[in-house]
């Protein structure tokens, strides 16, 4: 006890645990987690990564505008991120739930502009996939970002009516007609005339993010920011 | 991505009473209607429920801590009962209740007989969860009607089976995995399976699947009544090559170790390249003579299914299972079962003789995890033989104390004496880059050029790889640029194979590496200069005989040179080319070497 107190263990990394005494990761996970930035920049509007030096909204944006106010991610749903997020979301390795909030937390600030969510709310997960999985990844991270930035987090706000599945060969409107009505306020008191922060591990399509914001806009939501721990590189996906 | 959102299943049960007239019986139960059958069967008529539903690892707290306390003999004496399990209670920080609990459950009717039996088959000598007995019995196609967690339950009743929570609690109230037996890395979590907020899950076993305080584990020994080797067949391996002297006799000791049965441990300490797993045959060989069991365990993947070809071309009529990450059929039948360390994990006081291999290879050396699973998976008066050229230091003290049996292996199959590192000291080293090459270093260049050999360079740090490529490439350029004569690899290398596969065909003759390289590597003509040899963090004893132990391994070219260059003489340094030494000497004195 007293040696412990007296020359403590140096911290270690959260993903590799080597020695990281500047944060929650080491240098080298570090710099592969930010490694993206020399190469893409988010669209405006959803947030998918793009070629630097190219347009400034994706072409699904073009398309049509999702209905969140804006979505931001940490990186690419790839490399060092995708293992994490495999490890934290199908193995249960919830020991990186604080450390990606943490990450989380960090893009909120910097990137989501000056509006202060009122409320963070996790993407809700089924009854059945709960049970499976026995914890909702999104609930964790809103947990860990509220702690950080001191923001209000509610997860009984919204229900998830049933499963939602990718469906790439569709537009961006028949996507999010496909999901209307998966997702279900619940206590919608709580959000009328409020700015949310909707909080989800990764973004593939954006189409369970619109499906969310549209249920909560349509229950009174002010408006809905969305920031997600990895999102989609346009040109690959 | 996640097979099926089937729910995991969440024990949550009763610690219970039963007596009669002279004796009493506590027991903890999912569904105590199945114990009240059981008891009354056995002569105990009555029965009550001591708490109410609890998480396993609770329930079995209290159980283990009731059964130390008290001994009941026809009614329990009540105020003695309550005020135990208030004591275990407020060690585990959990809410008082009324004692005993005013619900009695209705007896249950027993399950089949012949169904507890395909149940007690499926988990013979092993350790499962329930989902994965439910996977046993579907891969040996044999079904079952009653929940299988019935079935499990009266076997634990019967005393065939143990169940014990994924994170249980030892005697003193200290949570630690029981499928792992770390108490290290374990998070206190909201658990949306059993609604506790305070669950236990354990990081450390992860990858084999979530340990938690609610999830049982069931375990069953193996018994010798289940169908195996009969002891007296004939089991000759069929060797596709001849022992040399050192290997027969090593063969002949290590067969000896098994026929005599006295030592519970063995060491095969064995130079690199000496045909370890050849004598390790004498073993198998001997054990399964005499219908014994046996596990292969490995921390590596790719030796498990190297060695699956190996064995089965060896023992052509016996059943060989190999389980690794990704393997199929991780619940079939063998004679023989090679596993990775991990996999281990799966089995309950198994086998009659374990074989670790690379007994100090990552991540065996670094996970006190993967030696208990190995120890766990034998049986109680089991052998271990431990197979490895450089062996952890307390294995080491354990053999000078006599505790450990050793058997050597000093020679490798061509007869010729391991290349014994030359210490190059050069005191003004410098970082890469940063002066002009040292002139020893282009001199070991030279040599393994000029003589047609390759080279491995090892160096200590990943960083470095690229910078001493960099560094040798602008000092020598080469013929062709576009095609170097020098390239770099790690561990986390995008091109890793790749690269090493080139340099195994003689594309390029010097590679630079981590210690990624120094096991498993069989190149001829090749020579070994280790580069800031003296950095001890990285290149310890072992380390170091390992990589000079990838040098003059070939027939062609038994020679093999190996350089420690250093800005100074580490005491790992001097004591890997003193082990080195060692065994030269030890296979002259027994003359094992032609030269």
């Amino acid at each position: 006890m007293l040696f412990s107190w007296l020359f403590p263990k140096p911290r270690s990394c959260a993903w590799c645990g080597r020695p990281s005494p500047g944060g929650d990761f080491c240098t080298a996970c570090r710099d592969q987690l930010q490694a993206w930035r020399q190469r893409y920049h988010p669209c405006h509007y959803c947030g998918r990564l793009l070629l630097l030096a190219k347009e400034v909204i994706c072409r699904h944006c073009r398309e049509e505008l999702p209905p969140f106010r804006k979505a931001r991610a940490v990186g690419p749903y790839h490399g060092i991120m995708k293992e994490m997020i495999w490890a934290f979301k199908y193995q249960g390795r919830r020991s990186l739930a604080a450390p990606l909030g943490r990450l989380l937390a960090g893009v909120v600030v910097r990137e989501l502009g000056p509006v202060r969510p009122d409320l963070v709310l996790p993407v809700p997960l089924t009854g059945a996939r709960l049970r499976a999985r026995a914890f909702n990844q999104a609930g964790l991270l809103a947990l860990s970002l509220g702690r950080e930035l001191d923001l209000p987090v509610d997860g009984d706000v919204m229900a998830r009516i049933r499963e939602t599945a990718p469906q790439v060969n569709l537009t961006r409107r028949s996507r999010w007609r496909n999901l209307a009505g998966a997702f279900r306020v619940t206590a919608p008191a709580k959000i009328t005339g409020r700015n949310l922060l909707l909080v989800d591990d990764v973004l593939t399509t954006g189409a369970t993010a619109a499906a969310c914001t549209i249920a909560l806009m349509a229950a009174g939501a002010a408006s809905v920011a969305v920031v997600t721990l990895a999102t989609g590189i346009e040109n690959l996906s | 991505m996640e097979a099926s959102y089937n729910p995991i299943f969440c024990w949550r049960g009763y610690v219970y009473a039963t007596w009669n007239a002279r004796s009493g019986r506590l027991g903890l139960s999912h569904n105590p209607g199945l114990d009240r059958t059981f008891w009354q069967q056995h002569g105990y008529h009555h029965f009550t429920l001591l708490t109410p539903p609890l998480p396993l690892g609770t329930a079995a707290f209290l159980w283990e801590w009731l059964q130390r306390y008290l001994h009941i003999e026809g009614e329990p004496r009540w105020r003695e009962v309550t005020a135990r399990i208030n004591r275990a209670r407020l060690k585990l920080g959990l809410p008082p209740w009324s004692i005993p609990v005013n619900y009695l459950p209705a007896p249950l009717p027993a399950p089949a007989q012949a169904e507890l039996a395909l149940v007690q088959k499926s988990l013979a000598g092993r350790i499962l969860w329930r989902e994965e007995i439910e996977l046993a019995m579907a891969g040996n196609k044999r079904g079952v009607t009653a929940p299988l967690e019935n079935l499990l339950h009266w076997l634990f009743l019967e005393g065939e089976v143990s169940i014990m929570p994924g994170v249980g609690y030892d005697p003193n109230g200290e949570p630690r995995c029981r499928r792992c037996g770390q108490s290290s890395r374990l998070l206190k979590v909201a658990c949306n399976t059993c609604g506790s907020g305070d669950c236990l899950i354990c990081e450390n076993c992860l990858a084999m699947g979530q340990a938690r305080r609610c999830r049982p584990l069931y375990a069953s020994s193996w018994s010798s009544q289940w169908p195996g080797i009969k002891p007296g067949r004939e089991v000759r391996p069929r060797l596709q090559f001849t022992l040399t002297r050192a290997q027969a006799d090593a063969y002949r000791e290590a067969e000896e170790f098994v026929f005599q049965g006295a030592g519970k441990e063995c060491l095969l300490w064995a130079a690199c390249g000496a045909g370890k797993t050849e004598v390790a045959c004498g073993t198998i060989t001997a054990a399964l003579s005499l219908g014994k069991t046996v596990l292969y365990a490995c921390p590596r993947r790719e030796i498990i299914r190297e060695l699956e070809k190996r064995l089965a071309a060896i023992w052509p009529e016996l059943r060989i299972l190999a389980l690794y990450g990704g393997s199929p059929g991780k619940f079939g039948e063998a004679d023989i079962i090679l596993a990775t360390t991990h996999q281990a994990l799966r089995f309950y006081r198994r086998f009659d003789l374990v074989i670790l291999d690379e007994v100090d290879a990552y991540p065996l050396s670094e996970d006190p995890m993967l030696y208990y699973a190995v120890t766990r998976a034998r049986r109680e008066g089991g052998q271990v033989l431990f197979l490895t050229a450089t062996p952890p230091p307390g294995l080491v003290t354990r053999v000078k104390r006599r505790q450990v049996k050793v058997i050597y292996l000093p020679a490798r199959p061509h007869g010729h004496p391991l290349p014994v590192p030359e210490i190059i000291r050069e005191p003004v080293l410098s970082r890469p880059g940063t002066g002009p090459l040292p002139r020893r270093l282009a001199g070991c260049l030279d040599l393994t050029l000029a003589g047609n050999s390759r080279m491995i360079i090892f160096v200590p740090a990943v960083k470095l790889v690229e910078e001493v490529v960099a560094w040798l490439l602008k000092e020598r350029p080469g013929p062709a640029p576009e095609r170097p004569w020098i390239q770099g690899c790690y561990a986390a290398h995008p091109r890793r194979d790749e690269i090493i596969a080139a340099f195994r065909r003689g594309e390029f003759p010097v590679l630079v590496a981590t210690t990624v390289m120094e096991r498993g590597i069989t190149i001829p003509r090749l020579n070994v200069l280790v580069l800031y040899a003296d950095e001890e963090m990285v290149f310890t004893t072992n380390t170091l005989v390992q990589m000079a132990g990838r040098a003059g391994r070939s027939p062609d070219h038994p020679a093999g040179q190996v350089w420690f260059l250093a800005r100074r003489v580490s005491p790992a340094m001097v004591a890997a080319c003193h082990q080195i030494q060692e065994f030269n000497n030890l296979a002259r004195r027994r003359g094992y070497l032609s030269v």
